[in-house]
């Protein structure tokens, strides 16, 4: 596809004129190329000002009272926010991901990087996240996730993760609400006894995490989801 | 972007992390500031009171309810809510199946009277400044490309739908449509 396409799915897909297939590839293609998610962004911000060009309406006066009578009714746990349900499996699975086992051995590391982090006065960008397995064939499974928001990358260490196998890799997912599906963050695979540990950056800006989950794919990782999961967590 | 609309970027995010963190005057304070236009936008794409109103009230309940997805590194707020308001317009055109008797209302009311004036909308309105420089824009279009963008923003018909009113091929409209909006980028762009 030319560039000259993509502008043009980019153009229709902001004024909410793109349909059924194309408008489900065509997002499949925004959660994984940041290129496209700026020019997308761009064109919606020149949309949206398509708005001052209509005819000035006087506002209801009482309308401002209607709404904050309906916004005080609603409890502070509808405020939450949704996820697609395209999501339902990957939330059940986080949800199920049970205590938080650190490894041992990177108790201390993580640690020292929070302490080194908290000295740059940044640790309220960071999150850290306790991966468990998710298979019943590896159930030592398990993943340390450090995530900098700011700098938008993180580090993955493993242990205990099965080899993935010469025609597959894991790949790493955040699990962030405002996309339908989660944000590629790259594959790898596990050096013998299941660790590794590597650095990423997601494919498309995360701005809220929800989780993350690992799953098996075919090698060289896919654009969204197909593969079993393996590891996940909050 | 000028220096007005990086103070008011700053002051928007500072608002909405008061409205999620369920501040009320924060969020009467953002009601102030976007709902005069954004009823006018909606209005102009339901051509009902009652339907603009119901439609308002849904909007600014989701910004309620989602403020903490707001993202602004992705988008201004008024981006964001005019993107909330417009989709709500827009479904419920296309869900009641009232499209072809919203596009006749427009074209009865641009044809046959003046648009309602209300000075009282002008002093509610702000940013008169922008609204001329975005008609100004929109007027450089070559006519095809505007009436394109306009049929696909105010009035919700579909990429088929929009080709057949104006009866050319459908690759035609998707070309006048990416042209047109590309150029509204490339001339909005400075200080956006």
């Amino acid at each position: 596809m030319s560039d000259e396409d993509f502008e043009e799915q980019a153009s229709l897909y902001v004024l909410g004129l793109l349909e059924g297939e194309e408008l489900r590839a065509f997002e499949a293609r925004l959660a994984s190329d940041p290129e496209l998610s700026r020019a997308v962004d761009a064109l919606r911000e020149t949309a949206a000002q398509l708005a001052h060009t209509a005819t000035p309406r006087a506002l209801p006066p009482e309308l401002h009272d209607r709404i904050l009578a309906e916004v005080r009714a609603i409890p502070a746990a509808a405020r939450t926010p949704s996820r697609s349900t395209a999501w339902l499996p990957w939330a059940i699975a986080a949800g199920l991901a049970v205590a938080c086992l650190l490894l041992a051995t990177d108790r201390s590391r993580l640690h020292d990087r929070i302490a080194a982090l908290q000295h740059r006065d940044t640790l309220s960008q960071i999150r850290i996240a306790s991966l468990t397995s998710q298979l019943d064939s590896a159930p030592k499974a398990t993943a340390v996730v450090v995530w900098d928001a700011d700098k938008q990358e993180g580090v993955l260490r493993t242990a205990d993760v099965p080899p993935a196998g010469r025609e597959r890799d894991y790949q790493l997912w955040i699990v962030d609400p405002q996309y339908g599906q989660p944000v590629d963050a790259g594959v790898f695979d596990v050096a013998q006894g299941g660790s590794t540990k590597i650095s990423f950056k997601p494919k498309a800006h995360v701005s809220a995490v929800d989780g993350f989950a690992v799953s098996l794919e075919r090698k060289g990782g896919v654009p969204k989801a197909e593969g079993p999961m393996v590891l996940a967590g909050k | 972007m000028s220096t007005e609309q990086l103070e008011q970027a700053a002051a928007d995010r500072a608002l909405v992390a008061r409205v999620v963190e369920g501040d009320e005057a924060a969020f009467s304070s953002l009601y102030r500031r976007l709902a005069p236009g954004l009823f006018s936008m909606v209005y102009e794409i339901l051509h009902d009171q009652k339907e603009a109103e119901d439609v308002l009230q849904e909007a600014f309940v989701q910004v309620w309810k989602k403020a903490a997805l707001y993202d602004p590194q992705r988008s201004s707020l008024f981006s964001w809510a005019v993107m909330i308001s417009r989709n709500k317009a827009i479904d419920r055109v296309r869900a009641r199946g009232r499209r072809l008797r919203t596009v006749e209302a427009a074209a009865a009311e641009a044809t046959a009277v003046p648009p309602e004036h209300s000075e009282q909308a002008d002093e509610l309105l702000a940013h008169g400044e922008e609204k001329r420089r975005i008609r100004g824009a929109l007027a450089q279009l070559p006519e095809p490309q505007r009436d394109a963008i306009d049929l696909a923003f105010f009035r919700g018909l579909t990429q088929t739908e929009i080709a057949a009113k104006l009866s050319v091929p459908l690759g035609t409209i998707k070309a006048r449509i990416r042209r047109g909006l590309l150029a509204l980028r490339d001339v909005l762009e400075p200080s956006t």
